[in-house]
């Protein structure tokens, strides 16, 4: 048994860690507040340099060709300074889904790009007033000839300004629930509407895209018309994965900002991390971040194979990962005291973006029945626990 | 990473589940496990138990070989807890010699301890209590009172022990005492001695606990009599002793998360059966969503367990992180054992025959306070985190 990443994936965590400490840290997410994506767009570039781009693109498309376990450093460290931009959802929904789905053409065209780090691909998905379900995706996708027309609003497509494409999913069949969507990508260069949104973290830019009367071509469809719904939930299984490790790099900098900070501050002369109220409260978050950490490895390993537990555990990842996270970066505030309220300390960053992720494309309880329903809890003989080492009965 | 087990595990894993097929209790494996009430026959039951371990050759797989052992690997080791509580094994009667008292006499006791001990303690011939916590002395070891006072070659033992688990049927006692006295380095001056229970000066008595079992004791000790040949280590020089004692429990929290992963399974399977107004608990999306959030727990817990186990393995020795487990696995039983008993609605609180379902539930709610209290209470495992792992500054008078 070995469960731990690899020296050379320790080592190459090293690299990204000491490339992001060079731009500032959240220096870059703070610049994204005041509208400065400068620096962000040449840290995409040095992490193309550094070939993070290209980690999972197959070789025929200039890609290495490795696994999902490759890309956790890259992840936990983007997620340690809270590095906005479209990484996540390029190399871990978009990437998957058109490796498996995409036709020739739309591998050429997307594959060979994104692993040069020249696209960056976003998603639009939610609807203003629905939730996230089948029921909720309203924007249709009508059949005329040589193609489709569009119409329909989405709202919260993260980075809108810097999408080169955007995944869509779309309603195909009003009459049907899950077997009733379709997945259709679209390149920014087209006329969309597109009015940006105010989010409270606004180190995350998101926008709002109307689409009235959009043509779009046969070829711009990915994967089976009426099979987006299953389609996309294959995406999310990868883009969870991701999302754990870069939610579990940014509790590791909440943990640590918490730890320093309670060895310095001192208060009743001491410092107050020698309180067990300080002291246990980040102990406490410590364990949580170790076990969010544990599951996302798990997760992100658990990917790429077909042991019964995969979706289970993914699912388990990520809303663990979500709640921690907001657990832990509450925490960090008010252990601050007075300086953790206030904008110049990166503590409110944190728990904003915690938020951002909590509910985006699925809540916890909607994760929670996926485990269920996942584990057969609901048919007889349900398969509850399956033990984790395989050969286990 | 890799989860799979070596051909070499595998025929281990095969060898000790046919082992345990032939050699279980009668009627064990089919659900026949209940223990004699009568403290005698208790005793009796469970020394068989761990006779016929030691004939098989299983008492202690991680002991060396030529002390009666296997020389397992700790993946050995794992697969050992998980087929024991795989067959809900009968308890270890001697656990506390085989896990702490044999392996520290291994490691530092004199030839002539080994020879008077180690297959005592493998055939369960003589079991073996600890004697630590004190009245005045529970996550405070140092504040240990009990005294031993030389006299001549022989020592004197006086004071009172408490929470010593098999007690009442043990021979053999591991104790702390407290040779000398030094205000400021509250660590000096303890020494561990090996402590014939059946003397004139030992008398225990059952502790009833709050789930109605008496597992532990408390021992009274008047001028009762140890050798200088029973002193473990060096005189005053206890606590590392201790410390090394405790660098011996190399898996034990893994047979705890087997048994968690256990009682969850059995929680899904309660959830499933148990009907209130004629539906099964499980038909309850709010029930699903908490099993939800216990299965990444418990799953999350057993990972971060195999993980800090990689690091062992690696390394040779645990790391720091690996307080984490005991915390986390015992704060969990308890938390999951309230939920099977809460589902169970107003019936949850009736027990013995009156029980809704199985009484374990109920058994298992009651007994898990001790499990957050036993072995370091969760506030210490706490403090050993946030000083040993994080760093952070040590309480006032530690």
């Amino acid at each position: 048994m070995d469960f731990s990443l690899t020296e050379e994936q320790e080592m190459f965590r090293g690299h990204i860690r000491k490339m992001l400490d060079g731009f500032g840290g959240t220096k870059i997410a703070r610049e994204m507040i005041d509208h400065q994506p400068e620096n962000l767009k040449k840290l995409y570039n040095t992490l193309a340099e550094l070939g993070c781009t290209a980690i999972n693109i197959p070789e025929e498309y200039g890609g290495l060709d490795l696994e999902a376990l490759d890309l956790v450093p890259t992840f936990e460290e983007l997620g340690r300074s809270l590095i906005p931009g479209l990484f996540l959802e390029t190399a871990a929904l978009a990437v998957p889904l058109i490796k498996k789905y995409g036709t020739k053409t739309q591998k050429e065209k997307y594959l060979s790009k994104i692993a040069t780090g020249e696209k960056s691909i976003s998603l639009a998905v939610l609807e203003p007033f629905h939730d996230f379900s089948p029921q909720g995706i309203q924007c249709s996708l009508e059949s005329k000839e040589n193609g489709y027309v569009l119409n329909g609003t989405k709202t919260l497509v993260p980075e809108g300004e810097l999408a080169d494409t955007f995944l869509i999913l779309v309603r195909t069949k009003l009459e049907e629930q899950e077997d009733g969507l379709s997945l259709v990508l679209i390149d920014a260069a087209d006329e969309l509407t597109i009015e940006k949104q105010a989010s409270f973290d606004e180190a995350k830019h998101v926008v709002q895209i109307s689409f009235n009367q959009l043509e779009i071509k046969e070829g711009q469809v990915l994967g089976e018309l009426n099979k987006g719904w299953g389609t996309f939930q294959e995406g999310l299984l990868y883009f969870n994965a991701a999302l754990s490790s870069y939610l579990v790099g940014a509790m590791e900098s909440v943990v640590n900002m918490a730890t320093e900070y309670a060895k310095i501050r001192e208060q009743f002369g001491q410092p107050i991390g020698r309180f067990q109220a300080i002291k246990h409260n980040i102990v406490d978050m410590k364990v949580n971040l170790e076990i969010a950490r544990s599951l996302s490895y798990y997760a992100n390993w658990v990917l790429e194979t077909e042991e019964a537990d995969r979706e289970a555990t993914i699912y388990s990842a990520r809303f663990t990962a979500t709640e921690k996270f907001i657990e832990a970066a509450s925490h960090n505030i008010q252990i601050h005291g007075g300086i953790g309220f206030t904008e110049e300390i990166d503590c409110h960053l944190y728990l904003k973006r915690a938020h951002y992720y909590q509910q985006y494309l699925g809540s916890t309880a909607y994760y929670q029945e996926q485990v269920a329903d996942s584990l057969g809890w609901l048919q007889e003989g349900g398969k509850a626990c399956k033990k984790l080492m395989s050969h286990v009965n | 990473m890799d989860f799979s087990f070596t051909k070499k595990e595998e025929k281990f894993r095969k060898e000790l589940r046919t082992w345990l097929e032939n050699n279980l209790p009668e009627g064990w494996l089919k659900g026949k496990r209940d223990l004699p009430e009568d403290l005698e026959e208790y005793s009796r039951f469970l020394r068989d138990w761990q006779r016929q371990l030691y004939e098989g050759g299983w008492a202690a797989i991680a002991w060396p070989k030529k002390y009666g052992g296997r020389d397992a690997t700790l993946m050995e080791e794992i697969i050992y807890h998980q087929e024991m509580v795989k067959v809900k094994a009968p308890p270890l009667i001697n656990y506390i010699g085989i896990h702490m008292v044999g392996p520290t006499l291994i490691d530092i006791g004199t030839e002539e301890q080994k020879e008077k001990y180690l297959k005592k303690i493998l055939t369960g011939e003589e079991v073996w209590c600890q004697g630590y916590s004190e009245p005045n002395a529970g996550s405070d070891l140092t504040a240990i009172k009990t005294r031993a006072l030389k006299d001549g070659e022989n020592w004197k033992i006086t004071g009172q022990k408490v929470w010593t688990s098999f007690g009442h049927v043990a021979d053999k006692c591991f104790i702390l005492t407290r040779t000398s006295t030094h205000p400021e380095k509250k660590h000096r001056g303890i020494t561990v001695f090996l402590v014939d229970m059946d003397q004139p000066g030992v008398e225990t008595l059952p502790i009833v606990q709050m789930d109605g079992r008496k597992d532990f004791n408390e021992v009274y000790l008047t001028d009762a009599t140890a050798h200088d040949s029973d002193i473990v280590g060096e005189v005053d020089n206890g606590w590392r002793v201790l410390i090394a004692l405790m660098l011996h429990e190399r898996t034990g929290i893994g047979a705890e998360l087997f048994s968690l992963e256990q009682q969850f399974n059995e929680t899904v399977e309660l959830t499933q059966q148990y009907k209130i107004n004629g539906q099964p608990l499980i038909k309850k999306p709010e029930i699903r969503q908490k099993l939800a959030s216990f299965y990444a727990r418990v799953r999350g817990s057993l990972l971060n367990y195999y993980r800090n186990l990689t690091t062992t393995i690696k390394n040779g020795h645990p790391g720091p992180e690996s307080s984490i487990d005991k915390l986390v696995v015992s704060e969990l039983t308890k938390e999951l054992s309230a939920f099977a008993l809460e589902i169970q609605g107003h019936q949850g609180v009736l027990w013995k025959e009156s029980a809704p379902q199985d009484t374990k539930w109920q058994n298992l709610f009651l007994a898990s306070f001790g499990q957050t209290i036993g072995g370091g209470t969760s506030e210490v495992q706490r403090n050993t985190i946030g000083e040993r792992v994080l760093g952070l500054p040590k309480d006032m008078g530690r």
